[in-house]
């Protein structure tokens, strides 16, 4: 009968109404919950975690939300006040004047202002201390100076553009001077920065800690609110064997892992107790750097038909199934995309063959293409760990014998390598460059860098030499971009290289663990991260 | 026993002069410029080479480099790495008890699974509890530890869930690591425990043992296990360096501090003097160890006192 079901309708919207209002106020507590510690298993361990020293990209991984920089460049490559309220660069080119943060304070306690940026800079360049990547990201650093308690002034001995990209990376981030000068070597396990967390142990081939920074009350460029991170800590494991690392995230004893292996990708992926993320690296991708010096290389015939008889197809449905995206350039999409590299060098057999048999190279008898009696071979330059060559060199030897080149793979260990690198001695290697600004081009195809780091194509064009240094002196963001444009144009014309593969930068987490964000460099932030339990 | 110490510790000497110039050599036998190496991964100018060069000693003559190698060494002295800038035996100190730590837990192990089923296996003889342990000692033998080791993982950090499958510390820890260094070393002891007792059993003091009417299990503790196990002290000696070098696989596949984990971290990242150091203080301490197991010989096996 109605007359009896309402009043049990009408009890159950007031049962309703009760709940809500009394879930009401726990909701937004519910959404971000705070607390708990999250524990992540790296691929390895940091040689160090002071960001002025280290070499390696481990390191930032680490320190991302512990040290900060003047300023933050987002995903989206956008540069914004983080540590430096505004920023102006001078006419000439040659100095950068920032306007600092008044409220900042280390960990430690002491003020963050304009004497700790000289400090951290000049600390840098100080021959008596060993720096890594941050040594070349201050290349012809002239000195700073203090303008005021919050403006510094850093100036350059020639134009250099770069700087603002990689002032807002991992190795130019700030430690605490005082840290610095109190305890010296500390600072490979302990930096002191300023940001929402802070390192609190490390125990070597074990894990490091960081702990939430309770006085962090300011707004993270990569957050939306104001105040102290979520998590209470967060454990950095190293584990350095991938099936171990990944058998932790599937039991639980870690949260997090980075490093998934392609075969192990496909199972973390259907697995709904779990999450994978994918983000693209900056840099140099995966690429065959063509040796343009030794014959038959030295005809751009040649290379061009090696760039399109290369089936990257193949490459992403095997050996890099899930973790890489396809190449078209020397700089990976993320750092510069255009229609017109994306059309470069579609896989085209027929092509290949077409500009092999232009070039004087006719099919011969055991399938390998011949010229006056020469075979058409090819000697790559592989990495041999002792488990074989990697297995995308073994992809591209079977791509190009089917269009008739016989690649022979120089696998060998690491320091020959090298070597056979700086003296031009096979037909490339295949490498890859992190590097958060297209300067990183510069080591790669400046002529002044054959026979060093890594202008392993051994190219010597004063057209690509002389964009590569308009490139460092222009700071309009769309004049900057023309630059690299017309460079990577140059490269793909000229068949300098053969851009393979764009590396991603794979985490898998638990599903409740949620919030993660990735700067521009590939690196986690965490503080808004949170565990639901 | 005196003149049998004496002898056996000075034996020592030439050994370790062999150790070091091994590892000496270390730096000189890999292709290429050492400090280009260690530099690869760095746009570096000419200067920071020669700073390197120099700071290494490279630019020096070999021999004298070679003095100052073993002088050092000797001191304690190990040199710096180039990773971490601490120096060696600093990082060594650091790591050296958890692989201590693990190598006796993993001898443990094997001892207490090698030595019943060994025993066993001897008395059993021809039975199928004979072959099928030796069968399991085979495949033990064979068995990557790796591969055991990622298995254990599955098995009981995966699956079961009692077992951390990673890190070090406590007890809790260990026991993976150590039961897979442990299950290969314990097929090694257990065929050697098996063929050493068959050998005692069908002595002629067994037999008297037995007719003067004692009881049949006092025989094979008390008088053949005895006997038995001299042998199986040496393979604990030998199978130390073997414990070690797994040491370098267990540790990296259960994440685990340690000598191991120390050597392949400066192998991967051209620490040379990191390497060197390493290599240098374990190949010592097998050969020390060694020298000991030598001399508890001696004590057990008064035959090679006197001999």
């Amino acid at each position: 009968m109605p007359t009896e079901r309402s009043p049990r309708f009408v009890d159950i919207v007031v049962a309703a109404l009760l709940i809500l209002t009394v879930a009401c106020p726990l909701a937004p507590a519910a959404l971000a919950q705070t607390g708990g510690t999250l524990v992540i298993g790296l691929d390895q361990e940091p040689p160090t975690l002071d960001p002025h020293a280290s070499p390696s990209a481990v390191t930032y991984q680490i320190i991302a939300s512990v040290t900060e920089n003047l300023l933050y460049r987002a995903p989206d490559g956008k540069l914004v006040p983080w540590l430096a309220e505004s920023w102006q660069s001078a006419r000439d080119g040659r100095s950068v004047t920032f306007k600092l943060r008044r409220d900042v304070k280390f960990h430690d306690g002491t003020p963050f202002n304009a004497e700790a940026v000289k400090f951290n800079f000049d600390r840098i360049v100080d021959p008596k201390f060993k720096a890594g990547g941050a040594r070349a990201a201050l290349t012809t650093y002239a000195g700073s100076k203090v303008l005021d308690e919050h403006t510094v002034q850093v100036s350059f001995e020639t134009p250099y553009a770069p700087f603002l990209n990689l002032v807002a990376s991992g190795p130019l981030s700030i430690v605490s001077p005082k840290a610095v000068r109190e305890t010296g070597d500390q600072v490979h396990t302990r930096p002191v920065g300023t940001g929402p967390f802070m390192v609190t142990e490390y125990v070597a081939k074990d894990h490091a800690t960081i702990a939430r920074n309770p006085a962090y009350t300011r707004k993270a460029p990569w957050s939306d609110r104001s105040g102290p991170a979520y998590l209470d800590s967060i454990v950095w494991k190293f584990v350095p064997e991938a099936g171990t690392r990944v058998t932790t995230l599937e039991s639980g004893e870690t949260q997090a892992i980075y490093q998934i292996p392609a075969q192990s990708l496909p199972r973390l992926e259907k697995n709904t107790g779990l999450r994978v993320e994918k983000t693209p690296w900056p840099g140099a991708p995966r690429i065959w750097l063509l040796n343009t010096t030794k014959p038959p290389l030295d005809d751009v015939r040649v290379r061009r038909a090696i760039n399109y008889a290369v089936d990257k197809d193949a490459l992403l449905a095997t050996v890099a199934r899930g973790i890489a995206l396809k190449a078209f350039a020397p700089l990976t999409a993320v750092m510069l995309d255009d229609p017109a590299l994306r059309q470069a060098y579609p896989f085209d057999a027929a092509k290949a063959g077409a500009l092999l048999a232009e070039a004087g190279w006719q099919p011969g008898s055991d399938g390998i293409r011949t010229k006056g009696g020469q075979r058409l071979e090819i000697v790559l330059n592989a990495i041999d760990y002792g488990g074989g060559p990697e297995p995308t060199v073994l992809l591209i030897q079977s791509s190009l014998r089917d269009v008739g080149i016989d690649v022979k793979l120089k696998a060998q260990a690491r320091p020959p390598w090298y070597e056979d690198n700086y003296r031009c001695a096979t037909h490339g290697p295949v490498m890859f460059l992190r590097s958060i600004d297209p300067d990183g081009l510069f080591s790669l195809f400046h002529s002044s860098f054959v026979g060093g780091n890594f202008n392993w194509s051994c190219v010597k064009d004063a057209k690509l030499d002389q964009l590569l240094e308009q490139g460092r002196r222009e700071f309009d963001p769309a004049k900057r971009r023309a630059v690299y444009l017309a460079i990577e144009k140059l490269a793909i014309e000229e068949a300098l290289t053969v851009p393979l593969l764009d590396d991603l930068s794979v985490w898998a987490y638990r599903a409740n663990v949620q919030g993660a964000k990735y700067n521009f460099n590939a690196y986690p932030v965490l503080s808004d991260v949170t565990i639901r339990r | 026993m005196l003149t049998y110490l004496a002898r056996r510790s000075l034996a020592v000497v030439p050994v370790l002069f062999g150790v070091t110039l091994a590892v000496f050599s270390m730096l000189f036998l890999v292709p290429g410029d050492p400090v280009k190496i260690m530099l690869a991964e760095f746009v570096t100018t000419p200067d920071q080479v020669a700073q390197m060069r120099a700071q290494l000693h490279l630019d020096e003559p070999i021999l004298k480099q070679y003095g100052r190698f073993v002088v050092n060494a000797v001191r304690g002295d190990l040199g710096t790495s180039i990773r971490s800038r601490r120096p060696v035996s600093t990082e060594i100190g650091e790591n050296v008890g958890s692989t201590a730590q693990l190598a006796l837990a993993s001898m443990a192990v094997a001892v207490a699974i090698g030595v019943p089923l060994g025993l066993m296996a001897a008395l059993a003889r021809n039975s199928w509890f004979d072959v099928g342990s030796m069968i399991v000692a085979l495949l033990g033998v064979s068995m990557p530890s790796f591969w055991l080791g990622l298995l254990m993982i599955v098995a009981f950090s995966l699956h079961l869930g009692w077992f951390p499958a990673t890190g070090g510390g406590d007890l809790w820890h260990l026991v993976l690591p150590s039961v897979t260094l442990g299950m290969i070393a314990s097929a090694i002891i257990a065929r050697l425990t098996r063929s050493s007792m068959l050998e005692v059993l069908g002595q002629d003091y067994v037999r008297t043992a037995r007719a003067k009417g004692l009881a049949w299990w006092g025989v094979v503790v008390r008088h053949a296990l005895k006997n038995a196990l001299i042998p199986v002290i040496t393979i604990f000696g030998l199978q130390f360096g073997n414990l070690l070098a797994g040491a370098v696989i267990v540790e990296t596949v259960f994440s685990r501090p340690g000598l191991g984990r120390l050597i392949v971290g400066g192998i991967l990242a051209k620490d040379f003097p990191l390497v060197q150091g390493t290599v240098l203080f374990v190949a010592t301490a097998y050969v020390l160890i060694n020298v000991l197991v030598d001399i508890a010989y001696a004590f057990v096996d008064p035959r090679i006192r006197f001999g």
